[in-house]
């Protein structure tokens, strides 16, 4: 059987991307220009922003994902998700190498 | 100035990225430590903003079609986002050498596969349309699942490791060892792209490897380059793409080897 084709489970999925890669744009575009306009450390907490959008999308969208199957009754691929999920969050808390 | 000249490198790498397959990251991290002085490391970490950005943005288009793998393309990320966060790590303790040497044979050897097969990239496979003008699916069976995550396994290290997206090594796999029709391989590859890149991303932002100021006008630049491209690449010939693509990596390859062999100072 196909695994594809649940159309309102792509749409969920897909806003998530779509917000998070228009907003990334839309952020870093205006710290770009704030860059010509704005002196100071402002248009780099702005660009601080937009990278931390971009890192985020990926995790929210997993996240989303993760839930909508566990609303499905989906224990499989919820997990699974919520494993994809753990691994990204252990590299955002555990740092190695840093200096 | 520096501003305006990556957001036009971003924009042809998320051009080129677009119409023919190749991520944007291959090329990237190249150039912004040749010709921007960055530290291949920030390179790296930084270009991986990039990947993500055309992931997110290309992979929601895939999605509204219907062509998405979800839960194959989750099981796989298991296996490619452990593998790009571990690589990550690991890249914290190689110097500049060993990064601008492992870079350099992997577009050497990205060059000579896309030549060897003629400069085809992606099998072309002409989707084919129902009644309702929906992308029609013939029905299958994801297999050979502990192979398909080994490879995954390889393709997020080697994400994490040089900062690329692994759609090369992906597609292939899901296509010919795991029974999936091309079309979704493509997109659920596209569609894994951005976890493994957030997997390694993560931990390079850490480390303080993202420059945010070179990220920023690279971001916007793709983005603007990938929704072009995606428009184009329907009417252009790509194989002309792919040959530019691989002179500028071949070009790129032989940049980095002069520089590691001179120590810098070329």
């Amino acid at each position: 059987m196909s695994q594809v084709r649940e159309p309102a489970f792509d749409r969920a999925v897909a806003l998530v991307l779509r917000v998070g890669a228009f907003g990334c744009f839309f952020i870093m575009l205006a710290g770009l220009l704030s860059e010509f306009l704005i002196p100071g450390r402002i248009p780099v907490v702005i660009e601080r922003g937009g990278v931390l959008l971009m890192l985020a999308t990926p995790v929210v969208r997993v996240l989303v994902a993760g839930v909508l199957f566990l609303r499905e009754k989906d224990w499989k691929y919820g997990a699974i998700s919520f494993g994809v999920l753990a691994i990204l969050l252990l590299g955002a808390v555990f740092g190695i190498g840093e200096h | 100035m520096q501003s305006v000249l990556l957001l036009v490198l971003g924009f042809f790498a998320g051009l080129l990225g677009a119409l023919t397959g190749i991520g944007g990251g291959v090329l990237l991290t190249p150039i912004l430590a040749l010709h921007f002085g960055i530290p291949i490391r920030q390179a790296i970490g930084t270009s991986l903003i990039a990947v993500i950005t055309t992931s997110a943005a290309s992979s929601s288009v895939h999605l509204q079609r219907h062509t998405t793998d979800i839960r194959l393309g989750m099981t796989l990320e298991l296996a490619t986002a452990f593998g790009a966060a571990v690589t990550a790590y690991v890249v914290g303790y190689f110097n500049r050498s060993i990064l601008e040497g492992l870079f350099a044979g992997f577009l050497l050897y990205s060059s000579i596969t896309i030549l060897v097969r003629g400069g085809k990239v992606k099998d072309e496979e002409a989707p084919s349309y129902n009644d309702k003008g929906e992308t029609v699916i013939p029905p299958y069976e994801p297999r050979r699942y502990p192979l398909g995550l080994a490879a995954s396994l390889v393709a997020g290290g080697l994400s994490g490791l040089l900062g690329i997206g692994g759609g090369p090594i992906k597609v292939p796999v899901m296509y010919i060892f795991m029974n999936v029709p091309l079309m979704v391989a493509t997109a659920t590859s596209n569609f894994m792209i951005g976890v493994t890149a957030a997997a390694s991303a993560i931990v390079y932002y850490r480390r303080g490897d993202i420059l945010v100021e070179v990220a920023a006008p690279l971001a916007v630049g793709v983005y603007l380059g990938s929704l072009l491209g995606a428009r184009l690449a329907p009417r252009v010939h790509t194989k002309y793409v792919v040959y530019l693509l691989v002179g500028i990596m071949l070009y790129l390859a032989g940049r980095l080897c002069v520089h590691l062999f001179t120590g810098g100072t070329a």
